[in-house]
């Protein structure tokens, strides 16, 4: 469903020299499967969820992206949503004086239309978001506010996964989507990604740790370290991870 | 000693249509306003008109109701495109509002230069409503003097829209006097000119008083909003709030002047004023000068003035979930613009004026 190939990008700087991030990553998700990329603070995991989505702060200079059979590397990030690309953001983003659902509602409509389907009605929508956002334990009032303002750092997270839950993405990268949660909303949380899980549904986990993959139970674990997949395994790997680190992995640097 | 400055045309035209006298000496002597005088020093007068054609036309007013009085404004203030309006434009149309009412006054001009001068009074206790609209057709230059009475306990809400008006000069000079205990809220929805400057000067009378002045502006390309406040507390215990937020788009230019003035006898004053200020484009424009001169010591005063460009990463975070990218910027700068418009406590009016905003920012993208 998704290929990463030889991908190799580098950050755009504003200033100064570019400097290279991901140094060839291949990766094979297919339809059905939640794989997670595990690796330090700095390995570029982040960096290719932005590269993923499309973000131009980034530049690729090698490799492809296939997404469907086609590839979407010199797609913009509306375009790529519309095929069906979801980043849960690691840090979402407040926009002030955007009411949620009028943000979400514009969102799915303008993917529809991307797609050549039919716009959602106000009342499906909102229908929709009732019991979306009940899954969650997500309030009516939580709804009215502007996209994410006022939010704790959990409470952000869990409005991502409500998003996901009302765009029904055919691809999800979840970005750090653990971190800021504390035990309850981790299982709240994963809770919401499980019920997307679905046999024409990738998933792509990016994560520090390994508590939150317990919940999801990815069916393939990737290690990243230097802007490489260093190692591949199934679930077990994770559990290795934490329990030894990824100190053996700082050789990859070199 | 000066010499005196070499005439427009349009300026010799001008000074040709008034009685000899200071006005017309003055005018003859330096001319309009221009970049180096400093209260205009963005907003250049002089050069807009001088490339606008020399003939004299006409203002309209198109009015809700009939106005109460004509008669010659008298007591203009110092300001010169003020005299000018009350000199050129006739008999003033007097209004004396009554209470529950709401007054639409449209100020328009299709050719050439026009002046016209209003006067609106709400007396003692009145509460009311005045909606004024300003258009210019291009080429044409609307000049006009309003001034405002508004006694104890009224209480007036002032509604100001200020069409775009390509190649065309507008010039809007209000004085206002704020009586003790009386209350007045303005609020502006400005889209510019090749230069529009809408000048509020209001005497503030504190003891109870209060005045709230907001301001919603976006100016596109060729357009220019200049919009300059001065606010005059000469007595004791009054409150001023202020809040202006404008977006200039690719070669728009807006300006704000915001001055707080506190007399030596408005003690107990509680003024606030803050502009915010939208870039969209590297080749887009704001300046702004918000200032304070307080000569009493038991006052409570802030200013705040912040320009910025648009926030990249609610940008991104919104493509990603699959809105455009004029889209997502039409939809940011909506949502900066509504705050000032939000404060309008009519339901009807505020809608109005958010379609309006939005029908602009869907023209601009």
């Amino acid at each position: 469903m998704l290929e990463i190939k030889n991908l190799h990008a580098r950050v755009n700087p504003e200033e100064g020299e570019a400097l290279a991030i991901l140094k060839g990553v291949d990766l094979k998700v297919p339809a059905g499967e939640v794989h997670a990329i595990m690796g330090p603070n700095g390995c570029g995991k982040s960096t290719l969820s932005y590269v993923l989505a499309g973000h131009d702060g980034y530049e690729v200079t090698d490799g492809a992206l296939v997404f469907e059979g086609a590839d979407i590397g010199a797609l913009a990030p509306e375009e790529r949503a519309a095929r069906g690309l979801f980043l849960s953001f690691q840090y979402p983003v407040e926009i002030p004086g955007v009411p949620t659902l009028t943000f979400l509602k514009e969102a799915a409509n303008a993917q529809r239309r991307a797609r050549g389907e039919a716009e959602v009605s106000a009342p499906d929508f909102i229908k929709l978001a009732r019991e979306n956002a009940a899954k969650l334990g997500i309030s009516s009032e939580m709804l009215k506010r502007p996209v994410n303002v006022g939010f704790s750092g959990g409470e952000k997270k869990r409005m991502e996964i409500f998003q996901a839950l009302m765009l029904a993405p055919k691809f999800l990268i979840l970005d750090e989507t653990d971190s800021g949660l504390d035990i309850d909303a981790l299982k709240v949380v994963a809770e919401g990604v499980n019920a997307l899980r679905s046999p024409d549904r990738g998933m792509l986990v990016i994560t520090h740790y390994q508590r939150l993959l317990d919940y999801l139970k990815p069916d393939v674990v990737h290690v990243m370290a230097a802007g490489r997949i260093v190692e591949t395994g199934g679930p077990d790997l994770a559990l290795t991870l934490e329990s030894q680190g990824y100190e053996k992995y700082a050789g990859a640097a070199a | 000693m000066t010499l005196p400055v070499k005439l427009s045309a349009f300026e010799a035209a001008l000074a040709e249509q008034l009685p000899a006298g200071d006005l017309r000496a003055e005018l003859e002597g330096r001319g309009l306003p221009h970049r180096r005088v400093e209260d205009w020093k963005w907003s250049d007068l002089r050069t807009a008109l001088a490339r606008l054609p020399a003939e004299a036309g006409e203002l309209t007013l198109t009015m809700s109701r009939a106005p109460d009085a004509r008669r010659p404004l008298m007591g203009a203030p110092d300001q010169i495109m003020a005299r000018l309006a009350a000199a050129l434009g006739g008999q003033a149309q007097v209004y004396d509002l009554h209470n529950g009412e709401t007054v639409t006054l449209d100020a328009s001009v299709a050719a050439g230069a026009g002046h016209g001068a209003v006067v609106v009074r709400a007396r003692d206790g009145v509460h009311a409503v005045v909606r004024e609209r300003y258009s210019a057709a291009p080429g044409a230059m609307l000049n006009l003097n309003v001034h405002y009475a508004i006694s104890p306990r009224a209480h007036l809400t002032r509604i100001i829209e200020q069409d775009a008006s390509p190649d065309a000069v507008i010039v809007v000079t209000t004085t206002m006097d704020l009586s003790q205990r009386a209350h007045a809220a303005q609020t502006t929805l400005g889209f510019g000119a090749k230069l529009a400057r809408l000048e509020t000067n209001i005497s503030h009378g504190g003891q109870g008083a209060s005045l709230e002045m907001n301001g919603a502006y976006l100016v596109g390309e060729g357009l220019h909003l200049d919009q300059t406040g001065i606010v005059r507390h000469t007595g004791p215990g009054g409150t001023t709030r202020e809040l202006f937020k404008g977006a200039a788009a690719h070669g728009g230019r807006g300006v704000f002047q915001g001055k707080i003035h506190v007399e030596r006898a408005a003690q107990k004053t509680d003024a606030k004023m803050n502009h915010r200020g939208l870039l969209l484009d590297g080749r887009s424009e704001i300046d702004a000068k918000p200032e304070l001169e307080i000569y009493a010591d038991d006052v409570v005063c802030a200013h705040g003035n912040a320009l910025g460009a648009m926030d990249a990463a609610a940008l991104f975070y919104m493509r990603q979930r699959g809105l455009s990218e004029p889209r997502a910027r039409a939809l940011l700068t909506r949502s900066f613009l509504a705050e000032p418009l939000e404060r309008l406590s009519d339901e009807a009016v505020r809608e109005a004026l958010m379609a309006r905003l939005q029908t602009a920012l869907e023209g601009m993208s």
